[in-house]
């Protein structure tokens, strides 16, 4: 990689070459190398397969290419073969020789390693023939599967930068703002701020104080089950960065600042190389691309805590701090870290803006639900990843329109429910997000509809849960996540979900009173009205969400101190019914040797000794294992 | 210093309350406005000396904005919007009730949170009773108020939370006694339960509480109104160099003038941006709130035996500033060099500055030349001259023996050997009983030239600080108020030094209500502080009168003490004819304005048609009249005869008639 400084026309001469250089090869293998496919050893069929290639001779015609994450997590690790596009799932070690073998020197897939649709029962050879991919529309992800993140010229040869040399060339910061705003973008952290009106008024504030403004990156993504940010960087740093370097230009910023929790060891090394890159190409430092702006950014890796996504709390923690918010009656854009005015915007929300600059406000607008051109407030538009996931067919990371259904995703692009289970619920937003039931599946999603019914977009968390959840026990689970997780400083949040929980506790063991329900309400409504964040003002909403659609679960653990979903342990009883052959698996699993019974005779639970594991129900293949 | 703050006229805005429309102070928080107008709310975690946190949401109410309304808390809500406020509605009454249990539920025992239980309307037994609830009266109410008086007042940070949410606890770093605590107990002062213990073990004063009581307000002060008066945490003393140009003080070029373009060169802005970089409590003692002492960090030497060395300079303070403005070397840089070796030499930075300035006036005014310099240039600003000169002074070298002696050596000098003009010498070596003037220049205010003279060590200001009552805010305007101020003003500073007491933060800082007060120069809310201070360490009230007659004995004997010296009559307390006037046309004619003025309508002369050697004469002739008839009344205040000496009478009256000190004076009892 050559380390020369980059001058504006340089990007299409990089572009050019490097797609030059992909275009003499045969095929180029991208192996999947985010934390998921990583996870599955998605390192060593990179290697394995850049080795074996080697061997054979077929470095000239093939090349393998690390990419960052899918999104098809539940498949990994995946290997693609471009440009013709099959797509390989669960690819271990000991495949790598029937791919190179049968397809790279045969000419023939391999049928084995190809993705079979389970709804359609058909298989499907290449990647746009996978439902899972074809509903999906990519604009922060756009570049995912494609590129290898480590390399800062794969991301110039997609158009990487160009966004940037548009907007220096134009030389107006104030024509981006307006386009930001025009786009209708909103904060994808989930808090849906317009992201163009926040730049202009740290702008405003920062012409007005005469200070130099920061433009910090939040990538805090702390919620359960959730990992857009994550892969985000771990496929594509730099539309991430670029979209920072876009911003810091607009608002005449020259320092930036990424805060990633220190648990992404994946996506702290590619953007670390990435920083490295930008350098050695004069993409950070003085004279970007040849001009007179100068910008560098920082990586502060946090500890850990949910709280410190909150923007206040982030900068306290940023700043050497205990993480713990403050006030807003103050905003950030007027004085945020270091008391500068200070953008922070989300991970996912940088990785929008350069396809915005790109492709323009009015494209953006016109994706997505409301009529945004006049007023960002007026809608959602745009795309919005979700970490799909629970029990859900595909699970993945998924960028789908605003407005799509909660059905559509759920069902054609995560493919249902697994196990031929029921639906239940889905919770978006994250643990202080609400549940939603079937009977709302076909509502659109966007900002708003989500806060309507109680829960909310959040960073874009999507639990499914099917019908053997106990929507108490969901309540009771992210009330503890979020106990944990309070920073304890002002009272609701601290004593209150405290006593949230208790009471949700006592409810799940079987001592619910009358009166609980309505306990649960007034304390909710409070902790919502009276929290000094909204980790606090939202932290209620798992509990109303699940009052207001399942009550009469509640109304059975208090009253009949019943768990009909038989997961709340003290309230259940597993029993062995006459269908029992005797085969002793059951007895054989049992981790506390609660099941006795002769071979061939009914097997009998000692209730004393057992521990509601359910591993007997699991492994039981005639359906004698009760739970009541 | 404090006490010449002036107010910023403060912007309102009118805000409505429960209906009712009413003008608030625009950026203040909304808890004061509400107090302004007698609404009370609940708090808990608020306390009046200390910034507002917002945690235990007890002041919640509600704000409409613009159509919107939504919950926010009072206390730290700034008033910056026209908007209106509910705060007794049944949604905010049902929400501080909840509240109010979920403190019950967990600190059942508390007196502060039951009685704000009982405000709030909480009968019942708490809901919120769990394993978590602490019987202990004097449990923790996790209000933060000691982690705040610990970063505010002290500027420390021993004190925080650790652990989160229903975790939260209050620690010291680690869980261990922090080293860097000082036992100043402001954490156990301002908290509402009782739950930090002091354990005074340390030299048994008589009333702890009282010394405490007192000390919290210094403290309390210096964290509320220090960084809108005179910023000693922030820049120290120096925060006054713009302060006194800006009034025509600063002495620049001996005392020629009072003020000079250059001085933003050297002035406190300048310093705070880019040399007083530490950002640390940095006090004589650990401890201390107002902690005035700065530091220069990181400096790289550029002369002397340490060149090129990076060296901290403690300083610098505004005397030496002041110093380097009146050599006229107006350039941070020299500012910070020339501090360092004074230290590191052992050289007082006022009488070095004031000695150096005279010996530049004397080389621009022909007195001396190169030949008796050593070839130095020694013009005002010469800078690195005056460097060369300190580092010649430390090595007992070259014209630095002799300029190292002082005015008054150098005077003698002059004169005797190079032939200078001694009544020209009188008028511009700015010494008096052999000593340096320090850096006020005295000329437009009779009292200061008489706080200065009359000064029984000599000019320094420590004895009486008067620049600013006098210039500023014409607090002394007959010749009975002025000698009362130097009656009261020594005395009182004399007290200090009796028990070892700084004296800024008396002065530079005040009450925010100081100027309800009488007296409002003499700080009466701080002389209170100290008389408690006093009354706590001994146990022995103490007023006024008694604080002035115990100074009185030391100052009266030290008058005394100075006859053996032949240093304590009046010819000893006459001030060169610098401090009071314009020597040379220059000066009068760099203000002219002022003088002419004061010619017309003090004396009655017409200056017009008069040339300027004829106007700096009739100016003098009035001067030193004025000046003789300050030292008759001030002699007589203090109970001195005319010829400045105590009478036997006054020795009698203060208990100090001694043999040995009567004989000293009784042959200087004619009147």
């Amino acid at each position: 990689m050559s380390s020369s400084k980059l001058m504006p026309g340089d990007l299409d001469r990089v572009a050019e070459r490097v797609r030059k250089q992909h275009s003499r090869y045969k095929g180029m293998l991208m192996v999947c190398t985010g934390s998921g496919c990583v996870a599955a050893k998605g390192f060593n069929v990179r290697d394995g397969l850049a080795r074996m290639i080697k061997e054979k001779g077929l470095e000239k015609d093939y090349l393998v290419v690390g990419t960052g994450c899918n999104g098809f997590c539940a498949v990994g690790p995946i290997v693609v073969v471009q440009p013709e596009g099959t797509f390989y799932q669960k690819v271990a070690e000991k495949d790598l020789d029937a791919i190179i073998a049968q397809h790279l020197i045969g000419g023939k897939p391999v049928e084995k390693l190809l993705y079979k649709d389970p709804v359609r029962q058909k298989t499907c050879g290449k990647m746009d023939e996978i439902p899972f991919f074809s509903k999906q529309q990519l604009i922060a992800l756009r570049n995912k599967g494609l590129i290898d993140p480590e390399n800062i010229e794969h991301y110039i040869a997609r158009g990487g930068y160009q966004s940037l040399r548009k907007v220096l060339d134009a030389g107006s910061g104030d024509q981006v703002i307006s386009d930001i705003i025009a786009s209708g973008l909103r904060g994808r952290g989930g808090g849906g701020f317009p992201t163009g009106i926040k730049w202009q008024s740290a702008k405003k504030a920062a012409l007005a104080r005469d200070e130099k403004p920061y433009v910090v990156c939040n990538a805090d993504e702390g919620d359960p089950g959730a990992f857009m940010d994550r892969s985000i960087i771990e496929t594509d740093p730099h539309a991430v960065l670029e979209g920072m370097l876009i911003c810091a230009y607009a608002i005449g910023s020259n320092e930036g600042y990424i805060y990633i929790r220190k648990e992404y060891p994946l996506a702290l090394v590619r953007l670390r190389k990435a920083l490295e890159q930008m350098r050695e190409h004069g993409l950070l430092g003085n004279g970007i691309l040849g001009s007179s702006f100068s910008f560098d950014v920082h990586i502060h890796r946090g500890a850990g805590a949910f709280v410190c996504g909150e923007s206040t709390a982030l900068m306290a923690s940023m700043s050497g701090k205990p993480g713990e918010p403050r006030a807003k009656y103050i905003h950030n854009v007027e004085y945020g870290f270091r008391d500068k005015p200070t953008v922070l915007n989300n991970v996912e929300t940088w990785a929008n803006i350069p396809a915005i600059i790109e492709k323009g406000a009015a494209w953006y607008a016109s994706i997505g639900t409301g009529d945004v051109s006049k007023n960002p407030w007026n809608g959602s538009s745009g795309t919005k990843v979700f970490s799909l996931v629970g029990n859900i067919m595909n699970t993945g990371l998924v960028e789908v329109p605003m407005g799509i259904s909660l059905r559509e995703i759920i069902y054609d692009v995560g493919g249902g429910i697994p196990l031929g289970r029921k639906f239940k619920a889905v919770q978006t937003g994250g643990p202080s997000g609400g549940c939603i039931p079937e009977k709302m599946l076909d509502m659109k999603v966007d900002f708003d509809s989500l806060t309507e019914v109680g829960s909310m977009m959040g960073s874009g968390g999507m639990i499914v849960m099917d019908d053997r959840t106990c929507m108490v026990d969901v309540a009771r689970y992210f009330i503890s996540f979020l106990v944990d997780e309070s920073c304890g400083k002002c009272t609701p949040c601290r004593e209150g979900l405290f006593a949230l929980k208790t009471t949700l506790d006592r409810i799940c063991k079987g001592e619910g009173r009358v009166g609980d329900i309505g306990f649960l309400e007034e304390l909710s409504k409070t902790i919502q009205a009276t929290s000094l964040c909204q980790l606090g003002g939202s932290a209620p909403n798992p509990v109303l969400s699940t009052i207001r659609f399942f009550r009469d679960e509640y109304e059975v653990h208090i009253r009949e101190h019943k768990c009909r979903a038989g997961v709340c342990k003290d309230l259940i009883k597993y029993t062995i019914n006459n269908k029992c052959t005797g085969c002793v698996v059951c007895a054989k699993n049992c981790p506390t040797q609660a099941i006795t019974g002769e071979r061939k005779k009914l097997h009998v639970i000692d209730q004393s000794k057992c521990v509601k594991c359910g591993v007997c129900d699991d492994v039981c293949k005639f359906d004698a294992v009760e739970v009541r | 210093m404090g006490s010449a703050t002036t107010k910023k006229p403060e912007k309102r805005i009118d805000i409505t309350i429960n209906g009712k429309t009413v003008s608030a102070r625009k950026d203040s928080f909304l808890l004061s406005a509400l107090k302004e107008n007698s609404i009370n709310i609940p708090t808990l975690c608020h306390h009046k000396d200390l910034t507002p946190n917002g945690t235990c949401r007890l002041c919640t109410v509600e704000v409409e904005v613009r159509g919107k309304k939504r919950f926010v808390t009072a206390c730290n809500y700034p008033v910056r919007d026209e908007i209106k406020i509910e705060t007794h509605s049944p949604a905010i009454l049902e929400h501080r009730k909840l509240l109010a249990e979920m403190y019950l539920g967990r600190w059942p025992n508390v007196p502060v949170i039951q009685d704000i239980a009982k405000t709030c309307g909480v009968t019942a037994p708490s809901r919120f009773t769990s394993e978590m609830t602490d019987p202990n009266p004097k449990a923790c109410i996790l209000c933060g108020h000691c982690v705040r008086a610990c970063k505010e007042f002290m500027m420390e940070e021993i004190l925080d939370f650790a652990g989160r949410g229903i975790k939260r606890h209050l620690t010291m770093p680690f869980g261990e006694m922090d080293k860097h605590c000082v036992g100043c107990t402001s954490c156990a002062y301002v908290c509402p339960t009782g739950a930090i213990n002091i354990v005074d073990d340390f030299n048994r004063p008589h009333n702890p509480d009282m010394i405490r009581d007192h000390g919290m307000k210094v403290n309390a002060e210096m964290a509320t109104l220090d960084k809108n008066q005179c910023c000693m945490r922030e820049v120290g003393t120096a925060n006054i160099v713009e302060v006194m140009a800006a009034y025509d003080l600063l002495p620049v070029h001996n005392y020629k003038f009072g003020t000079h373009v250059d001085v933003p060169k050297i002035d406190s802005m300048l310093l705070r941006k880019k040399y007083i970089t530490q950002n640390l409590p940095d006090g004589c003692w650990k401890g201390c709130s107002m902690a005035c002492a700065k530091t220069i960090d990181n400096f790289e030497l550029k002369t002397g035996p340490y060149k090129g060395h990076k060296v901290t300079v403690d300083g610098p303070e505004y005397e030496t500033a002041a110093a380097v403005a009146n050599m006229g070397c107006f350039d941070v840089e020299f500012l910070a060099e020339f501090n360092f070796y004074a230290d590191t030499y052992g050289m007082d930075t006022i009488s070095l500055g004031t000695t150096i300035a005279f010996v530049m006036e004397c080389f621009e005014a022909g007195v001396i030349g190169k030949k008796h310099t050593g070839g130095m240039e020694l013009k005002f600003g010469a800078s690195a001259e005056v460097l060369e000169l300190m580092h010649q002074m430390a090595r007992g070298e070259g014209f630095g023996i002799e300029v190292g002696q002082g005015i008054l050596r150098l005077k003698q000098k002059f004169a005797k050997e190079y032939g200078a003009d001694p009544a020209f010498l009188k008028d511009i070596g700015m010494e008096v009983k052999g000593l340096e003037y320090s850096e006020y220049l005295p000329k437009e205010s009779l009292a200061q030239q008489g706080g200065y003279a009359l000064a029984i060590k000599g000019p320094q200001h420590d004895e009486a600080w008067l620049i600013f009552m006098d210039m500023v805010n014409k607090q002394l305007p007959t010749f009975e108020a002025k000698a009362e101020a130097l009656y009261y003003f020594p005395l009182w500073r004399t007290w200090f030094g009796l028990n070892g007491l700084c004296k800024l933060c008396w002065n530079d800082v005040v009450p925010a209500d100081n100027f309800k007060e009488n007296e409002p120069a003499k700080i009466p809310g701080h002389v209170r502080n100290y008389f408690k201070f006093f009354e706590g360490v001994t146990g022995i009230p103490i007023d006024e009168q008694t604080m002035l007659d115990q100074s009185a004995r030391v100052y009266n004997l030290q008058r005394a003490m100075s006859l053996m010296f032949d240093k304590a009559t009046r010819k000893d307390d006459v001030p060169p004819y610098r401090s009071m006037g314009p020597v040379t046309v220059e000066e009068y004619e760099s203000r002219a304005e002022r003088y002419d003025k004061q010619l017309k309508e003090l004396q009655n002369i017409n200056p017009a048609g008069k040339n300027t050697e004829e106007k700096i004469q009739l100016l003098r002739k009035y001067r030193e009249e004025q000046y003789s008839i300050l030292m008759d009344t001030v002699y007589r205040r203090k109970g001195w005869t005319k010829n400045g000496v105590p009478k036997i009478s006054r020795l009698k009256e203060l208990g100090i008639d001694l043999p040995e000190i009567v004989k000293l004076v009784e042959k200087h009892q004619e009147d």
